[in-house]
């Protein structure tokens, strides 16, 4: 293989809230992973239960069996009135809520599971559940479907294309949360250990049980007028998302993490851009995944200014890309590599980002083995080197972070919010530092700003004196020395801005790490809100995988 | 009545608890990960850490700043805190690598210091072991093991700890991933802490999050 160092883009290009809030999902995403080893392994599937009334409430299990081992995914679906549905975290009903199980339950563990999954936040689970989580109807689409499939017709295709989802999902917790399974308990298991893999399976069977459950419940209504899903169009339905800023200190948690989620990607384009000819074949496989970007780009809506301009730059986009690819040989002089080079010259974030996205698509050979990278031993990053001399703390600081010290906290708009934990919602929040009381409560998470005020506080010190000596009379600066000296083994794992900025917007982070899940259909409903599609146009489980016996 | 607590839980709980107790958040990491470790060998490390940190409560952090260039190491007035103590050495750690035996003057809850250094065990891939009264405590890249009179484990406060590498082969114990069994009204106590750190509601904050637009769509 060529060497793709010199190919990779540095953390000062990629680490950017801007460029971050125009990820789109790759072939590495966690979602593409997953299904991809299903389908490697020959995982079976069964639908074990199916207790569900007319009306459409009841219970259900979905199973799917790997070569070593078994989860089956638990659905309670509820009778939920109009005016309780909400995707907010501080909802406490829903129209369907689920677990992840750890094998396959009795009836036993479903009846403990019933007192208590439907409760969610409320209720408690155990060691021998991975996931907890809740979905929402989509009401408008949902009525449309039942009606048409009960009448004997098939929905609309518009319609049901508009909206993307008969349910939406919101929180979908797993390690550890609420008493299910420590994140140690799969560790060792791989077809779990990568990121957010048990969460994800649990997503795409949510998806399988929303199908079925509507078309059963069409069936009941209709009788033998009803008709269920043309396949075609049941796959353009994935499964929603509705998310806030619960979400978005994850990212900033899980530093070292986020460094190999970024360095698995980094190192993914760079192996491609690194490439000195492409073969027709590949040609091929790109022009087929752009056309499907510009269907995907004609798919996509928002309400929101922001992403309106931003899906307007991606129109515009997507039409010059389709210029450079007419006007221009794809198959010689490291094709992909000028056609990316062009594309920092003259695309939006949006649009660079969207070619970074199709350029893998054609070489999974070349870039999936690295997905196996994208997992993370944080504890080893806990560990402070004390006997690093403070010329070097000083060094790191010095030549990696100058995102951190150029940043004037002086100015008020630089120092306007601050992240806090809600004693309301229990969930994390944005304030205002100088409207708003609770400031004294703020989370480390304003990472820029603690390196300035570490590097400040490093001014007296001798060069000679270690890390230890410093952290011993300066306890405040220990969680930020933490993350500078990882900064050396993880230079990716810093978001390299400031997070605490009047202007700056959650959603950025929201969809950086959604776009890692494999979520499509960004769409903002606030600067701190989103919503977004998972699974659309990925096979269902009986689909992909043999039925069990 | 007892509560089971996971592991994430218990280390995410015991950190905010010590960031109420006054602990910087650094260092209140320190507290969260001793007591996870310790829950995951069915040892009281979260009751003992919760009772010492409310002990901690409302003092002053520089009198607990050990002296380490003195041998023992000491504070005044009172004991060595085994959270602060114990970041302190595993700072030092490397120097256990190369012989080096760390002696303490009096200390307070000694089990928790062990777990404190025994994080940086892991990471050196090695074995330390922490000794006092009449036992010691070997903690291992990915284990544990206890030896001597294991009545000595929870002793609130002791004259002397040392703190050393070790070349044990393997661990007599290895951790569980299962919840933790913890008493009700610990729980209750833990959570009322955990719960300091969390912002009160405000008008402002109420109106902040959400899309504020319909979700029955």
């Amino acid at each position: 293989m060529p060497s793709a160092a010199e190919f990779r883009r540095p953390p000062e290009v990629v680490m950017r809230l801007a460029r971050m809030g125009s990820f789109f999902q790759t072939r590495l995403s966690f979602m593409r992973s997953l299904l991809r080893r299903l389908k490697r392994e020959d995982w079976k599937f069964k639908r074990n239960l199916w207790a569900i009334d007319e009306q459409g409430f009841g219970r259900a299990v979905y199973t799917v069996y790997g070569p070593e081992r078994t989860y089956s995914l638990v659905a309670f679906s509820h009778d939920l009135p109009d005016h309780m549905r909400s995707d907010r975290v501080i909802a406490t009903a829903w129209d369907a809520t689920f677990c992840l199980y750890d094998g396959i339950p009795s009836e036993a563990d479903l009846d403990r599971l019933e007192q208590n999954v439907p409760k969610q936040e409320a209720g408690r689970i155990t060691d021998s559940e991975l996931s907890l989580s809740r979905a929402n109807r989509s009401v408008r689409l949902w009525q449309h479907v039942i009606e048409a499939l009960s009448a004997g017709k098939q929905p609309e295709r518009e319609q049901l294309e508009a909206v993307g989802y008969l349910v939406r999902t919101t929180a979908v917790y797993g390690s550890g949360k609420f008493g299910a399974a420590d994140r140690l308990t799969i560790a060792e298991r791989p077809e779990v250990s990568g990121p957010f893999q048990a969460e994800l399976l649990s997503v795409w069977l949510t998806r399988a049980f929303s199908l079925d459950l509507v078309e059963h419940i069409a069936r009941a209504r209709g009788g033998d007028q009803a008709v269920g899903f043309d396949p075609g169009l049941r796959r353009r339905i994935g499964v929603g998302n509705s998310t806030g800023l619960g979400m978005a200190p994850f990212l900033i948690n899980h530093p070292s993490l986020l460094n190999n989620w970024m360095m698995a990607r980094e190192e993914a384009i760079a192996r491609v851009r690194s490439l000195p000819q492409a073969e027709s074949a590949a040609i091929a496989e790109f022009k087929q995944h752009f056309e499907a970007a510009r269907f995907n780009r004609s798919q996509w809506h928002s309400e929101h200014p922001i992403q309106i301009e931003k899906l307007k730059s991606l129109s515009a986009d997507l039409d010059l890309m389709a210029q450079y690819i007419e006007r221009e040989s794809l198959a010689e002089d490291h094709p992909w590599d000028r056609f990316y080079r062009w594309a920092e010259d003259n695309l939006s974030l949006e649009g660079q980002e969207q070619l970074v996205s199709l350029l893998l698509e054609p070489y999974g050979e070349l870039v999936d083995g690295l997905t196996q990278c994208m997992d993370a031993d944080e504890h080893l990053s806990f560990f402070i080197d004390g006997a690093m001399l403070v010329a070097e703390l000083r060094d790191i600081m010095e030549t990696r972070c100058q995102w951190a010290l150029r940043v004037d906290y002086d100015h008020p708009e630089n120092r306007a919010r601050f992240w806090y934990t809600s004693a309301e919602k229990l969930e994390p929040r944005v304030g205002e530092r100088f409207q708003e009381s609770g400031a004294e409560y703020e989370l480390p998470l304003a990472i820029g700003y603690a390196i300035k005020q570490m590097h400040t506080s490093l001014l007296g010190w001798e060069d000679g004196l270690t890390t230890a000596e410093f952290l011993l009379a300066h306890p405040e600066h220990r969680h930020t020395a933490r993350r500078v000296q990882n900064l050396v083994m993880h230079p990716y794992a810093e978001i390299q801005d400031n997070v605490i900025a009047a202007d700056m917007l959650p959603i950025d982070i929201l969809r950086c790490k959604l776009s890692f899940f494999g979520a499509t259909r960004f769409d903002p409903r606030s600067d701190r809100w989103v919503r977004i599609c998972m699974y659309q146009d990925a096979p269902f489980p009986s689909e992909l995988l043999a039925a069990a016996p | 009545v007892s509560y089971k607590l996971t592991l994430a839980e218990t280390e995410s709980y015991l950190r905010k608890v010590a960031r109420a107790c006054g602990l910087d958040w650094g260092i209140a990491e320190e507290a969260g990960k001793a007591a996870r470790w310790l829950a995951a060998f069915k040892l009281p490390g979260p009751e003992t850490l919760l009772t010492h940190l409310q002990h901690l409560a409302g003092q002053d952090y520089a009198a607990f700043i050990p002296d380490c260039a003195v041998s023992p190491w000491q504070s005044s007035p009172g004991p060595l805190c085994p959270i602060i103590t114990g970041a302190a050495l595993a700072d030092r750690s490397a120097q256990m690598l190369n012989g080096k035996i760390f002696q303490l003057g009096a200390t307070a809850y000694p089990l928790l210091l062990a777990a404190t250094v025994g994080q940086a065990a892991r990471c050196h891939r090695t074995v330390f072991t922490t000794a006092w009264a009449g036992v010691e405590v070997s903690c291992f890249e990915n284990g544990l093991s206890i030896d001597g009179n294991r009545d000595d484990l929870l002793l609130s406060q002791v004259a002397a700890v040392s703190c050393r590498q070790n070349d044990l082969a393997s661990p007599q114990q290895l951790p569980s991933t299962l919840a933790y069994a913890i008493d009700g009204d610990i729980f209750k106590r833990i959570d009322e802490l955990a719960f300091q750190t969390y912002a009160p509601a405000t008008e402002e904050s109420r109106a902040g999050a959400g899309a504020g637009l319909t979700d029955n769509d």
